[in-house]
């Protein structure tokens, strides 16, 4: 195995790999257990005030399937800590007496200027090697508190620039990607003192409704709301974020990517657009730790084998290949290239191109197979997706293709 | 790759190899496992090859790292993924059972070594040599481990095969339909890479032979030689044409004799006698090379036969007549060649596990029958070569002739031999035979480190 160490922030990570800010990181216990697998470092349940006393909405999560699939995304209505601050502070010590060399991050979020500032000095002293400031919690109801704090750009940068006034440490700003443009609040984050952003925290979604009762999936003793939405399903977001993030020259800040990531495939890509740390909860909550292993062991495998020496070398390597749409050339044209020899006559493809691509098909009903058209094809490539072998059908250039519009009907 | 799993077991040939899952009915495969706490699959394997963290390196897109799992546990992974019941090990227990049908681990396993090999992507680190000289006795399983594992730790092994091939009973006593050639040959590749020394056509014979090696630079002996010698059965007419032994028929069909296989069976009727496994494979072999008829008559009832389940399936499915409870009694003959046999019906004297033995069977009055055969196979078991005393004459051996060995260490009485294998077990399976070969290399690094 590689050593995978990356330095972000100034502060060195044994891996890229972090349990985020979430019901993953709620005891020390637990992390520890996550830290023996392979994660590098914790970014801790968001600690709040103690004015304010944090009661959970049972059941607290829900699970949505697609087809066959479990769990491609989360619906949560999860809050910050429910423990005492001093439980939490003593679960951080352990932590750091244990793990020197785990990057612990103490995630705080304060209901008042002074609660940020209090907050921010309780960790410091608790020995956390970096702060994590959440302007993001999709589930804070109070104004000026999570969420609505990322949305009010000019609360980002008082209160990261009040904790920076008071702490030494590096800090993170964590951002919802609920927002229009997340460089925004990234740029307000950076004139309040931030040193990096996370990116994201959860998509406000609704996984569904009870048919009988009308009721969220989600169900609270009758009641449901929209809430924050992660998994699988919100890897592109996320994703996209960190590639918009990246590419604002103004920002300049040193990226922790979270958002779906499940695999070192995942990992690869999220280190490609940009992100320099991973950070990571429902992977875990679908799988347990031991995604971490597969990840560390994945990521050092293709390092072997695209000869990369430092985790550092990955970051950032796809941005110059990210363009907004209008640079396309659209001079070249290709369509859809079947394979027909391995055609096992489903006709899906057919289907597809009539109601929903360019009509380039035809159904030659004896043979049972479909009849492609290179020049009617517009190469949406639906038909690729949708069939069931292997590369049967595949996008090819075609020399000199003009592109094609489809006829008007007659009347 | 579109590749397609047999849809029926009906051979059509010798050759008939089933092929491996693409990389789409694996993930699909793998899906479907529930990736359980306390895997019973990884409990459920011999070799240690640990299934549970395989699968779940596939499911997770860590496809180099369940093949990396799977070639650090098992050598031969591969070949196990094939010939393993994997229904009476890893699959017994699998908690998907519950849910549906247990997963498909023995294909999983067998999709992920031959990804291995197309990706090129080779998981096995040689350590710098140490120049320490291992000698292993036996190119079977049991043999091809111990000295897989030896080599990657830098030890300098040779390992002495009597036959033309390296592979033992992979070799010569696996139909092609079931391993095939090119397969085996593949994954010892595997091995040779490692920088084993493999030497055919090199039989370890005479008085101390094996022993002797010791004096000869090796610093450790691993013998492996398996069960060589097929048990005959002494009735009338065993001596006539055309009856021969599973071992000796099986290896003519592997080492390619074909001609003479086919001119014994086909357009014949077959009488097989046992009710093993071996006795399936002997049975779909026939069927294979268009016996016309093949039956096979086992002492044990129906739903005792000692067969796995797999392989009288086969059987079944290539119309192997299968006669339960049945003794033969007589091979009749005709100008000195096999025309039919004779035998009864038979019950068991007592009834209860662990009785299925001849002496507990008993006629049943007037069930007489005869067939009639044109050749007869007999499958019931093979023990050691009789030299294999001559050859180890410090050994202990048991009243079977199986040698005798520490069971944690597999060292024989004699310093230095260790055994493993069937000639250690008796007749077991292929895993069983990795298991020892790397418990054997694990208790031969700790000697000699020991004694440094």
């Amino acid at each position: 195995m590689r050593e995978l160490s990356i330095e972000f922030c100034g502060v060195k990570f044994p891996t890229p790999f972090l349990l985020s800010s979430s019901p993953v990181s709620n005891t020390a216990e637990m992390i520890a257990r996550g830290f023996d697998k392979g994660f590098g470092g914790v970014a801790y349940k968001t600690l709040g005030g103690e004015h304010t006393k944090i009661i959970h909405p049972s059941p607290r999560m829900r699970g949505y399937d697609y087809g066959g699939k479990k769990v491609i995304g989360v619906q949560n209505v999860e809050m910050t800590t429910d423990r005492p601050l001093k439980d939490n502070i003593k679960d951080i010590k352990w932590l750091k007496k244990r793990y020197p060399k785990h990057v612990v991050i103490g995630s705080i979020m304060g209901f008042s200027k002074g609660e940020w500032r209090d907050l921010a000095l309780t960790v410091e002293d608790a020995g956390v090697d970096m702060l994590e400031l959440n302007f993001s919690c999709p589930h804070m109801s109070v104004e000026g508190t999570g969420m609505k704090v990322g949305q009010a750009f000019e609360l980002v940068k008082e209160f990261t620039r009040i904790v920076r006034d008071c702490v030494k440490l590096p800090i993170l700003a964590k951002l919802t990607s609920n927002v229009t443009d997340i460089t925004e609040p990234a740029l307000y984050a950076k004139e309040g003192g931030a040193d990096g952003i996370t990116a994201i925290n959860t998509v406000r979604g609704l996984a569904g409704i009870g048919l009988d009762d009308f009721i969220p999936s989600l169900n609270v003793y009758g009641r449901g709301a929209i809430s924050g939405y992660s998994g699988p399903a919100i890897k592109p977001i996320g994703l996209k974020c960190i590639v918009e993030l990246a590419k604002k020259k103004e920002l300049g800040l040193p990226l922790s990517g979270c958002g779906g990531a499940e695999t070192w495939i995942d990992a690869v890509e999220y280190l490609l657009c940009g992100a320099s740390t991973l950070q990571m909860t429902t992977s875990v909550i679908r799988y347990g730790h031991r995604v971490v292993e597969d990840m560390c062991e994945g990521l050092s495998d293709f390092m072997d084998a695209k000869g990369f020496k430092q985790v550092k070398d990955i970051v950032g390597k796809a941005l110059p290949n990210i363009h907004e749409t209008s640079a396309f050339d659209v001079s070249k044209q290709g369509a859809a290239s079947y394979d027909l020899e391995r055609c096992i006559g489903c006709g899906q493809c057919y289907i597809v191109c009539r109601d929903a691509g360019g009509q380039a098909l035809e159904w030659d009903s004896k043979k049972r197979r479909p009849v492609p058209d290179d020049e009617k094809c517009y190469s949406c490539m639906i038909c690729s997706f949708v069939c069931p072998v292997d590369d049967l059908i595949t996008f090819k250039d075609i020399k000199g293709k003009k592109p094609y519009t489809p006829k008007p009907s007659k009347l | 790759m579109k590749k397609s799993l047999r849809k029926t077991n009906l051979l059509k040939s010798l050759f008939d190899v089933e092929e491996g899952y693409s990389l789409t009915q694996a993930i699909a495969e793998a899906d479907r496992c529930l990736l359980c706490h306390d895997a019973p699959c990884s409990a459920g394997c011999p070799a240690e090859t640990d299934p549970g963290k395989f699968i779940r390196k596939l499911r997770l897109k860590n496809l180099k790292g369940a093949v990396r799992t799977i070639k650090e546990n098992n050598i031969l992974g591969g070949v196990c993924g094939i010939v393993c019941p994997a229904g009476r090990l890893c699959e017994e227990k699998c908690s998907a059972t519950e849910i549906d049908k247990p997963i498909n681990i023995g294909r999983l396993q067998r999709f992920l070594v031959e990804y291995g090999w197309q990706i090129g992507f080779n998981p096995l680190i040689k350590k710098p040599a140490n120049n320490i000289k291992v000698a292993v006795v036996g190119s079977g399983p049991a043999g091809l481990t111990c000295a897989a594992y030896l080599a990657k730790e830098g030890y300098d092994v040779t390992v002495f095969e009597l036959n033309k091939k390296p592979g033992g009973i992979l070799r010569y006593g696996v139909p092609s339909f079931r391993l095939g050639e090119d397969f085996a040959d593949r994954e010892i590749k595997d091995i040779t890479a490692l920088g084993v020394k493999l030497k055919c056509n090199s039989p370890v014979k005479g008085k101390g032979a094996v022993e002797n090696l010791l004096k000869k630079g090796f610093k450790a002996v691993f013998a492996c030689a398996g069960l060589s010698l097929p048990y005959k059965i002494d009735i009338p007419g065993a001596h006539l044409k055309n009856v021969t032994t599973s071992t000796e028929f099986l290896k003519d069909a592997k080492a390619g004799n074909h001609e003479k296989i086919s001119r014994l069976v086909k357009n014949k009727c077959v009488a097989i006698i046992g009710g093993g496994s071996v006795a399936m494979d002997v049975a779909s072999t026939c069927r294979a090379l268009k016996a016309d008829k093949v039956y096979c008559i086992a002492l044990e009832g129906m739903g005792e036969l000692p067969a796995y389940k797999d392989d009288l399936l086969m059987a079944l499915d290539n119309c192997v007549i299968i006669k339960p409870q049945c003794r033969v009694k007589e091979i009749t003959g005709k100008g000195g060649a096999v025309a039919g046999v004779k035998g009864n019906e038979t019950k068991w004297k007592v009834k209860g596990p662990g009785l299925f033995i001849p002496s507990n069977a008993e006629d049943v009055p007037g069930a007489g029958f005869s067939l009639n055969a044109g050749a007869v196979i007999i499958a019931i078991g093979s023990g050691p070569d009789s030299r294999l005393k001559e050859q180890l004459p410090k050994v202990k051996f048991t009243k079977r002739g199986l040698i005798q060995v520490n069971k944690n260490t597999l060292a024989t009485s004699a310093k230095g031999v260790y055994a493993g294998g069937d000639i250690v077990r008796g007749p077991a399976l292929a895993v069983d035979a990795v298991a020892d070969g790397k418990k054997a290399a694990k208790a031969i690094m700790k000697s000699l480190q020991g004694g440094k």
